[in-house]
């Protein structure tokens, strides 16, 4: 990470907290004047003069009744008055929390939103949840939702599945992989064409299990024999490296295979297994609400900033094709490789796909066709090559009249590391 | 973008969820002290008026005096309960808003987005979210069992909610006693935001009055409740503000807001008074429009919209406005194309929520971003593409990986051919 990089994350971890500290502070003046409120008010009812006055046993005298009466009136109205200002201090205590928090979030956060966006889309919306919570795990909270709902109860095989997943979850934590294994075992040639190798890490972690939990020489070496066989070809660096461990069984700490011993290795193999498990099933390996979830909230401040501008300009946004602006993504929310025309900053389409000249620089059709005005040499906007749009168009449908359709969208700027590679350059990303 | 988070990012969603314990923490105490505000200012006039009568007659009458002296012993008494009860009410309210303060506060702890703390964390808002949705579509079963299940009860608004559910239970019965108690006891704070609500309840009052031919009684009615909102001087319907409770000393509010003859409640009034003379099975147009049904529908949306702004809550599910925004970030025109789809983008999904992004616009890119397939990570100048004899390119990272565990062989994903490391050729990437 770049060096302002950090200083950015170390900024907006300052501001996070002041945030929280000073809702933290307000919090607990209401907490205080909230323990002495009551109790204050009570006290005050209690030690009124108003008990003594109306206790008094009032004789008939009209004048001592006068006196009484009097009395008992301004009591009433001190009593009433001191309530009064306890009680506008304490609801001027909450305003100013109240007013910490209007400070921090200043917008309404449905100006975000499209209100009819998802309208007529509840039964999708609700198939959404559903599968979110069988990804979790949550099958009895699914029951209860389809009772709730009155969904179609679509989701049986799919439990079975999750529920199968969770049980071997469940067994890798109590450091038992029989149950994983048996699953890698059976899906050896899938996961070995996703280039997977989950079912060797499940055997190479049983090994350490023996070497480093149980110490136990023979297990392990017996362990190995009966295992390691299928895995030679792929894995025999690995494999001898395990091997040389066993002379290390009782001091593994300070040999140079201490890393054998980490514990991370069984929360990796969840999350390996999870991810290999899931995508077999074609699924990803976190429940996708969750992730739109998650980056909705990180793109929300952006789109609310956005959105205020707009409104301000009367200018309708939710019903476009394309945010005006771009949301920032982290490097794990972007699963699509994009290419951005570097001329013209837009995106790439079917109709104006990414072109590359033949000194290799990509760029997007249009941007071409402006550049060579439609006829004749020009010079690459990039480097000091001169090309003719013919080359280009002709570059275009050898490489990307296939790829434009495909994922190969090429990023930024490529050349080949040499010319040789051009002959390879039906590229997918 | 660094895979930084930022307190704006990761808070954007929590207002109502710290201002939700302090409005109701708000009214538990302004409805004790109301009470006895109340009855504070009735005993004085009553006290007053015996020291009139006194001074009139110069004669005591001894059982006033002793009525007066239990007034303020009952007084005393129930305003002391009250209090107390409050208080204790109050404590709950209290004790969940610091819960939700605590549970802020623990993104303190949070390192980066790669810190299981920050799942954990992340999750719990998503469970808190959907939540938030069940409870407001009605499915309340659910919505229990998950914040029970995820131990999430003191930060969700299930009791909130609860009341909610109650008053619209009976309003698609048809009732509005419920809603009018309501109303009742958030007098001041529905003044405050101009509802017309109680009105509008108020009218569909008289109307299910006239549908069950109760005519006289439908007049007494309308006799009764809204002389407040007629101004005999001005021809119009007026929001009557009274007496402001909240602050203390009789002060009357002058700027009665009159209500012009061509203002919607002023139509509303009149249609409803002319419902009196026409039957529920007319053809005749306006009063046709009062008798529909719909009405009730409209009723219950006007009801949610005043209760979620009276109690701070967002007018839309949270649900629905953070997936808005996350579906439109994370869509591109590829997750529609069937070759390039990714299974790990939720916008890929064609019968979820591909179908709800569908009509949401995408996200913005000046930049152009390699993903590589194998580690999902982006291509750059430290983790540069690698294209392999067939033509496919992936991360170095990736492929350095898998040759390491595999005798410095790659194995391409999509077509399963296998390669020697070394026959991969660097790209460039300027
Ligand atoms: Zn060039
Ligand atoms: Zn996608």
């Amino acid at each position: 990470m770049p060096q302002s990089d950090c200083l950015d994350v170390v900024l907006y971890k300052d501001r996070a907290m002041d945030v929280i500290n000073s809702a933290q502070t307000e919090y607990k003046k209401i907490e205080t004047k909230h323990i002495d409120f009551f109790p204050k008010i009570i006290e005050k009812m209690q030690t009124s003069t108003l008990n003594q006055q109306i206790t008094q046993d009032s004789t008939n005298e009209v004048e001592t009744v006068k006196l009484n009466l009097m009395e008992i009136l301004r009591s009433i109205e001190l009593l009433t008055s001191q309530v009064n200002d306890d009680h506008k201090e304490f609801q001027k205590t909450i305003s100013r929390y109240e007013k910490v928090i209007d400070k921090k979030w200043k917008q309404d956060i449905t100006i975000a939103s499209n209100p009819d966006a998802f309208v007529d889309k509840e039964p999708v919306l609700q198939r959404t949840i559903a599968l979110h919570f069988i990804r979790q795990g949550k099958f009895k909270l699914v029951d209860t939702f389809m009772q709730d709902t009155q969904l179609m109860d679509f989701t049986t095989d799919l439990q079975e599945q999750f529920d199968h997943m969770y049980e071997i979850l469940d067994a890798i934590n109590n450091f038992n992989l029989e149950l994983a294994l048996e699953w890698a075992k059976s899906k050896r040639k899938e996961l070995e064409q996703r280039g997977s190798s989950l079912e060797f890490d499940l055997h190479r972690l049983h090994y350490i299990k023996y070497l480093v939990k149980q110490q136990d020489r023979k297990g392990a070496l017996n362990y190995a024999r009966l295992n390691f066989n299928d895995f030679q070809t792929r894995h025999m660096h690995e494999i001898r490296r395990l091997m040389c461990a066993i002379l290390y069984i009782d001091r593994l700490e300070s040999s140079p295979y201490a890393d054998l011993t980490s514990n991370d290795a069984w929360t990796d193999i969840q999350t390996t297994f999870t991810r290999d498990f899931c995508n077999l099933l074609k699924m990803s390996c976190d429940s996708p609400l969750y992730t739109s979830l998650t980056v909705g909230s990180t793109a929300l401040p952006t789109i609310i900033k956005m959105a205020t501008i707009m409104k301000e300009k009367k200018n309708e946004w939710s019903q476009q094709d394309e945010l005006p602006v771009e949301v920032p993504l982290t490097d794990d929310m972007r699963f699509h490789s994009i290419f951005a025309c570097p001329v013209s900053k837009e995106q790439s389409s079917e109709d104006n796909p990414p072109m590359m000249m033949p000194c290799g620089h990509v760029i997007c059709k249009e941007s071409l066709n402006k550049l060579s005005k439609g006829n004749g040499r020009f010079k690459c906007p990039y480097c000091p090559s001169e090309s003719t749009s013919n080359q280009a168009v002709k570059t275009y449908r050898t490489v990307f009249s296939r790829m434009a359709t495909r994922d190969v969208i090429l990023g930024l700027i490529i050349v080949a590391a040499d010319a040789e590679i051009l002959t390879y350059f039906d590229m997918k990303f | 973008m660094a895979d930084r988070f930022d307190s704006d990012s990761l808070l954007a969603l929590e207002k109502a969820f710290l201002k939700v314990p302090l409005v109701q923490l708000r009214g538990s105490t302004s409805k004790a002290y109301k009470n006895f505000e109340k009855e504070s200012k009735h005993l004085q006039t009553q006290i007053k008026q015996l020291q009139n009568e006194i001074a009139l007659n110069n004669k005591v009458d001894a059982d006033k005096i002793r009525e007066i002296h239990e007034n303020i012993e009952k007084w005393l008494g129930s305003s002391k309960l009250e209090f107390l009860e409050a208080h204790r009410e109050g404590q709950k309210h209290v004790a969940r808003g610091r819960q939700r303060v605590d549970h802020l506060s623990e993104v303190s702890l949070i390192t980066n987005i790669y810190d299981p703390k920050y799942k954990e964390w992340t999750g719990k808002r998503a469970d808190r979210v959907i939540v938030d949705y069940l409870l407001r579509e009605g499915f309340r079963d659910t919505a229990i069992q998950l914040a029970r299940e995820s131990d999430i009860e003191s930060l969700v608004d299930i009791d909130l909610f609860t009341e909610a559910h109650v008053i619209e239970q009976a309003l698609r019965k048809n009732r509005c006693t419920e809603a009018l108690r309501w109303c009742n006891e958030n007098k001041s704070s529905l003044r405050k935001i101009n509802s017309t609500l109680e009105f509008i309840l108020r009218v569909q009052e008289v109307i299910e009055l006239c549908r069950e031919n109760k005519r006289e009684e439908a007049l007494k009615y309308s006799k009764e409740h809204f002389k407040a909102y007629i101004d005999v001087n001005k021809k119009g319907v007026q929001d009557v503000k009274k007496t402001d409770s909240q602050s203390g000393p009789i002060r009357r509010r002058d700027n009665v807001k009159t209500i012009s003859s061509d203002d919607p409640l002023y139509k509303q009034y009149l249609q409803m008074m002319g419902a009196l003379a026409f039957p529920p099975n007319t053809t005749c147009k306006p009063y046709k429009a009062l008798y529909d049904p719909i009405r009730w529908e409209r009723l219950i949306a006007r009801f949610r919209i005043d209760f979620y702004e009276l109690n701070a809550l967002p007018s839309q599910p949270l649900l629905n406005v953070t997936l808005q925004a996350g579906l439109s970030a994370l869509k591109t025109p590829m997750c529609y194309q069937h070759e390039n789809k990714n299974i790990d983008c939720p916008v890929c999904s064609p019968d979820t929520l591909g179908t709800l992004a569908k009509d949401l616009p995408m996200n913005h890119h000046v930049n152009s971003t390699l993903v590589c397939r194998i580690s999902k990570k982006i291509m750059n100048e430290d983790n540069y593409p690698m294209i392999l004899p067939n033509g496919c390119a992936y991360s170095r990272d990736a492929l350095a990986e898998m040759a390491s565990k595999n005798d410095d062989k790659v194995t391409c994903p999509r077509t399963g051919e296998v390669y020697e490391f070394s026959k991969c050729k660097k790209l460039y990437i300027l």
